[in-house]
């Protein structure tokens, strides 16, 4: 009776995550009449690719693609050096005051307000350095946004580790530096990659700023192409469930790529050895 | 290489670690710190390797003073505790990686890697990983790490406390063998006694951050500086007994026992406070006697505990509880009255207000 409760738990647990999701799948290779049959045609209905090729080929989905696959990634990749020097630090340097754990909390208090209240002064702030409309004004504020949360990350998982370890390594001759990228850094991987696809996974869908820095179709990121097809007089539901469906297929490749470390990121430090 | 302590206190905001050290250690010695947890002797010996600041205070290296050199150019080799070996490189590149960080070349590398790893048996394990290996043999691969690059001085921190006691016994003696044959100044610490007594050419014992004793191990064994020293060194432990002298009848007094002292001793004892004088006695100077003797005096049997060569024996004398060492065959159930003899002429008095032992 228990087991029989939990599964039920499970799958409505999983109806309500997939639905949508399958929702999506279907409307993106059903034609317009389909989409608004009703009863809905749940399995039967005949596919077609003509939203995708409306949307890469006629419209520029595959530009919004590009632009949002270089943000994501050259924004990680700024937010995980940057985040990961400032945790080490963080995290094995006393400085005086208790500064250590000032800056750490002060780094984390820029993630307490909501986003909203920091757009409009960004969108100033881009528009007086010209950088409105290019990707590099996305790459600076998808960075600064995921860098409390790589520090915070990244700090956790440096704690973890035992001193002995980086201290032999200073013993044998390394610099501080040479102790981090070859005795530190390998031991914590399954951190960084954990920490990583957060990162990757919060820049690759959001919106609110890409929306406000960027108008055209050349610095255009995914989500607010796929927004802007709900125009005054029509809503194209099959271009973007189309735009959707390839949205969500990286992270999803990536994050199954990942899954291993992912986990064992998550929990790394709960049980020893 | 000499090492010379000098002056050197470390305080962790207000609680002082070490308090103003001074030890002088010879190229080629082998010093064992000893001391309880708390001493202060691991953070002398990170002050050393370059892991702690010095507070106050100087060290100097072959006379040069090297508070200010960063670890990694200070060319020591230490051993931890937890013996940190790196678990993401396999046994061979642990070792290697001293010589990597000098950028010596592989074909080099391999040859000094196989060579220690020969020297300390441990060629087999030279393709595994850290967590494959029994604690004996990563403390091998420890000590293979520190050895490979001829360093100028070895540090070692509590490296056989993780080891069961057969073990550590074996590593103990290799450890000896080791220091032998490469000679190279070996700073060693422990809470162990024994081994301290079997490693050292020089024992340095610490309490409180403060220097007890620095001297030989049978110097420290027969002639401990104070009561703390005393009562560290040696197991089982010295036996003491509160009393006073009294000069004019050559007697130690303690209840209602009086205990004749030797003319050299109370000329000793005359000049000091008689009233307060602690009596200091070995176990193995408590002779357990199987009939009644001239001078013997009575004690009853608190427990015995046989170990096999020997039965440590507890007895209870008057107010005081005293741990004799007899023969392996002694028998005896507790609360049974034997007759014991001591020592006297071995035993040391130290002065109850500052502990130390009255020469």
């Amino acid at each position: 009776m228990k087991r029989a409760g939990k599964y039920l738990l499970l799958v409505l647990a999983l109806l309500v995550a997939l639905t949508p999701v399958y929702w999506m799948l279907t409307i993106s290779f059903k034609t317009e009449v389909d989409h608004f049959a009703v009863p809905p045609r749940w399995l039967f209905f005949t596919p077609t690719l003509e939203h995708y090729a409306d949307a890469f080929v006629t419209r520029s989905f595959g530009q919004y693609l590009l632009t949002s696959a270089i943000v994501a990634v050259v924004s990680t990749l700024c937010a995980l050096v940057l985040g990961t020097l400032a945790a080490y630090a963080l995290a094995r340097f006393r400085l005086p005051y208790h500064m250590d754990r000032r800056l750490s909390l002060w780094i984390l208090s820029t993630r307490m307000f909501p986003a909203i209240v920091t757009a409009v002064p960004l969108f100033l702030m881009m528009r007086d350095l010209r950088l409105l409309n290019t990707r590099a004004s996305l790459v600076i504020v998808y960075t600064a946004f995921n860098l409390p949360f790589v520090v915070w990350m990244m700090r956790g998982f440096f704690a973890e580790l035992p001193r002995d370890l980086e201290e032999a390594a200073l013993v044998d001759g390394d610099s501080q530096l040479g102790a981090l990228v070859r005795v530190v850094l390998p031991l914590v991987a399954p951190g960084l990659a954990a920490t990583a696809v957060f990162c990757l996974i919060v820049s690759w869908n959001e919106f609110l700023f890409a929306l406000v820095l960027t108008q055209t179709d050349a610095a255009m990121t995914l989500p607010v192409g796929i927004a802007g097809r709900v125009t005054q007089y029509e809503i194209k539901w099959g271009v973007m469930s189309a735009a959707g469906v390839v949205a969500m297929v990286p992270i999803l490749v990536f994050a199954l790529a990942v899954q291993k470390y992912l986990v064992r990121g998550l929990s790394l430090g709960a049980v020893k050895g | 290489m000499s090492v010379v302590f000098k002056n050197i206190s470390k305080r962790f905001g207000d609680t002082t670690v070490v308090d103003d050290l001074s030890l002088e250690i010879n190229d080629g010695e082998f010093v064992v710190l000893l001391g309880p947890s708390g001493c202060g002797k691991t953070t002398t010996l990170r002050m050393l390797a370059g892991l702690e600041n010095v507070t106050s205070g100087d060290i100097l290296i072959n006379g040069e003073r090297i508070n200010d050199v960063p670890t990694q150019h200070r060319d020591l080799a230490m051993v931890f505790q937890s013996y940190a070996l790196y678990p993401h490189m396999t046994i061979a590149e642990n070792i290697g990686y001293p010589l990597r960080i000098r950028k010596m070349s592989p074909n080099d590398r391999n040859e000094r890697i196989n060579k220690v790893a020969s020297m300390l048996e441990i060629e087999p394990l030279l393709k595994r990983k850290p967590r494959e290996l029994s604690g004996g043999e990563r403390q091998r691969v420890a000590l293979a790490r520190a050895i490979v690059r001829e360093p100028r001085a070895y540090l070692m921190d509590e490296p056989l406390s993780n080891l069961d006691a057969r073990l550590r016994v074996q590593m103990r003696g290799e450890l000896k063998r080791l220091q032998h044959q490469l000679s190279t100044t070996t700073i060693y610490v422990t809470h162990d006694q024994a081994e301290a007594m079997t490693l050292a050419h020089r024992v340095a014992v610490m309490s409180k951050g403060k220097l007890q004793q620095f001297d030989t191990p049978l110097n420290i064994y027969n002639y401990p500086a104070n009561r703390f020293v005393a009562e560290f060194v040696g197991s089982p432990s010295m036996n003491f007994i509160d009393g006073k002298v009294d000069i004019e009848s050559r007697a130690f007094l303690t209840g209602d026992l009086s205990l004749h002292l030797s003319e050299a001793q109370t000329e000793r004892l005359a000049g000091q406070a008689s009233e307060r004088i602690t009596l200091g006695i070995r176990p193995e100077h408590i002779c357990i006697l199987p009939a009644r003797q001239n001078g013997a005096i009575g004690a009853t049997v608190y427990v015995t505990e046989l170990m096999g060569n020997e039965s440590v024996v507890f007895l209870s004398l008057g107010k005081s509880r005293l741990i004799a060492r007899a023969a392996a065959d002694f028998r005896s159930e507790p609360e049974q009255n034997v007759w014991v003899t001591l020592a006297l002429e071995k035993a040391h008095f130290f002065d109850r207000s500052t502990g130390n032992r009255i020469k």
